[in-house]
């Protein structure tokens, strides 16, 4: 019911999560990862995910996304568009994966398949959402490069995963999640693996995509100075929990939480201000 | 490609000949020789036939004078089939190896590698259990015990099928001696294809593949199966191996004319040549089965060069 008058209210809604929590089976018995998790993404904007190692992150979104290991389950609600993706089936959830909803994943170096070449790998998901053909599927593929900044060239669409540096595969992913205009990108600590330059080229093309293109981001970083860059609004997790949210702005400079405020502490002095 | 063959058919010559050395050496220093016999033959007539076959002449010149004949093609004499060379003997046994031995790897392989995808789609179900349950009596039972039981159970007590003979390579002699060989390998090759799955299905890259929407069907044809096969590719060698030494005595249980039964009754009987030319033939079998194994590997994983 409330999420109902909060849509008509704000017709810029693109993602509810409303008491989301997420549990494990583990060894040791049944393990609670994610504790009642609240949260929104309006259209065309970028949401910041802090917190520690372990706090999670990315848990959070796999629930969504319905990419929990085989040991996990969650309960609660992840509406996106009037649809509602956690109780949705395999199926039906099928249709937004990939096509509404691009993920980008925390290790680039090996979440490519390595006996398939990029071109493939790109083209797929078109050949698959869009009922393109091959040739059609690699035509966006090159122009997608484009967008994340990578030659169009045929020799990178018919090189395999290992012949690439962790940047480039960085890219390729990001190319990826591009390939059928999605609407929403998660993109999980996209620049944790790579060196500084890169870094901030990454996250330039992000920039790019919200600015440009009107896709709303969630950026997940343990990286404070990331987030103070890139994100309109935060919100910062802690053992499973969000222990605050708010735009960056307030986040940053008054922070409530006695745990926002020990983050803050550790960024080096010149970078604030 | 072609460089890379040459290369390794030329390290597998020394490799041959250490093989043949090894063999050459445990015949002669096993007790008793080819014309040692019961009732002792008069002492002129063994100096003769020692003679003959070279028997009398030191160790070494025996062994040059063996690796000389094999170097144009001879595999000599066998000492005792006395109307036929070694050579003959091969020829007219291979066709029937051969042709258990490529069914029976070719069945393995397939079956296994089919159950074993199955198993671990569906793991931790009936089926996942079923599988993994008899796939454990194949292995602990072995093809020498499983032979007989097959032959007993459909062949005299059921009636269904011949338990013994060639018969022109008719497919109702070979069912129970391919059964039996395939048996152990199939439940070996599917428990390994069901946790190499199983890995590949929790990896990272796999993943990715769901979070593009793909369909279940589709991301165990495209994304898995070529990588979670790599390791059934690697025992290609040992199960061929393993179908090598089942065959010799499957074949004596089921009465075929192949190769193995010359193995048994040569080694039984000092049949020197004959060992020998069995033992070269499987050598080589085996050293081709690596190389076609490397070539597969280099072509399903893009990461190997050769
Ligand atoms: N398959 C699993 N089985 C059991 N526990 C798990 C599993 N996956 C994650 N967890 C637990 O869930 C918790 C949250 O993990 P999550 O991956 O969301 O952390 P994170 O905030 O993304 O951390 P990082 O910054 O290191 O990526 C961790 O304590 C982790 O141990
Ligand atoms: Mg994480």
């Amino acid at each position: 019911m409330q999420s109902i008058q909060k849509n008509i209210k704000n017709s810029d809604l693109l993602l509810e999560v409303n008491n989301l929590n997420v549990f494990f089976d583990t060894a040791d018995g049944k393990i609670q990862a994610v504790k009642d998790v609240n949260l929104f993404i309006n259209k065309g904007e970028c949401l910041g995910i802090v917190g520690e190692s372990g706090s999670g992150k990315t848990q959070t979104f796999f629930s969504i996304t319905g990419l929990l290991s085989s040991n996990g389950y969650c309960n609660g609600s992840a509406i996106f568009k009037d649809f509602d993706l956690i109780s949705a089936s395999e199926d039906k959830k099928r249709e937004y994966l990939g096509k509404s909803i691009g993920f980008i994943f925390q290790d680039p170096m090996t979440s490519l398949t390595p006996h398939m070449k990029i071109g493939e790998q790109l083209s797929e998901i078109a050949t698959f959402h869009d009922n393109l053909s091959k040739s059609e599927a690699l035509k966006r593929a090159l122009n997608v490069l484009d967008i994340v900044k990578l030659p169009k060239s045929r020799n990178l669409i018919n090189s395999y995963p290992h012949e690439l540096s962790g940047g480039m595969k960085q890219r390729i992913m990001i190319a990826i999640s591009l390939m059928c205009s999605p609407e929403l990108i998660i993109a999980d600590e996209p620049t944790t693996a790579l060196d500084v330059t890169t870094q901030s080229e990454i996250l330039n093309i992000f920039n790019d995509l919200q600015k440009g293109m009107g896709i709303s981001i969630v950026l997940i970083s343990h990286n404070i100075g990331v987030i103070a860059e890139t994100s309109d609004r935060v919100m910062v997790m802690k053992g499973g929990k969000v222990v605050e949210k708010g735009s960056t702005f307030d986040v940053l400079t008054s922070p409530k939480d006695e745990y926002t405020k020990h983050l803050l502490s550790c960024i080096p002095p010149w970078l604030e201000g | 490609m072609i460089k890379f063959i040459t290369k390794r058919l030329i390290i597998a010559i020394p490799t041959l000949l250490i093989i043949i050395a090894f063999g050459f050496i445990m015949m002669r220093v096993a007790p008793g020789g080819p014309f040692t016999n019961e009732r002792a033959l008069p002492p002129e007539i063994e100096r003769n036939i020692q003679e003959a076959y070279n028997l009398n002449k030191p160790i070494y010149e025996q062994f040059f004078i063996y690796i000389k004949n094999l170097s144009v093609g001879d595999f000599g004499p066998s000492f005792k089939y006395k109307d036929f060379t070694v050579k003959e003997l091969i020829i007219s046994g291979l066709p029937v190896s051969a042709t258990l031995g490529l069914s029976s790897i070719f069945i393995s392989l397939i079956l296994g590698s089919f159950l074993g995808i199955i198993a671990a789609i569906r793991k931790n179900t009936y089926f996942d259990y079923s599988i993994m349950g008899i796939s454990l009596i194949g292995i602990c039972v072995p093809s020498f015990v499983m032979a007989p039981i097959l032959s007993l159970f459909f062949g005299l007590y059921l009636g269904l099928l011949p338990t013994s003979g060639w018969n022109g390579g008719n497919i109702f002699n070979l069912i129970l001696p391919i059964t039996a060989l395939s048996l152990p390998q199939i439940a070996v090759i599917s428990r390994m294809m069901r946790s190499s799955t199983i890995e590949v299905l929790n990896s990272n890259f796999i993943r990715t593949a769901k979070s593009k929407g793909l369909k279940s069907s589709y991301i165990i044809r495209k994304h898995v199966i070529r990588a979670s096969i790599l390791p059934i590719i690697e025992y290609l060698a040992p199960a061929s191996a393993g179908l090598m030494t089942g065959s010799i005595i499957v074949e004596q249980i089921f009465g075929l004319p192949g190769i193995g039964r010359y193995f048994v009754v040569g080694a039984l009987q000092r049949d020197y040549t004959l060992v020998s030319g069995v033992m070269i033939l499987y050598a080589s079998l085996l050293i081709i089965l690596i190389l076609i194994t490397d070539i597969l590997r280099a072509y399903l994983d893009p990461r190997v060069k050769i």
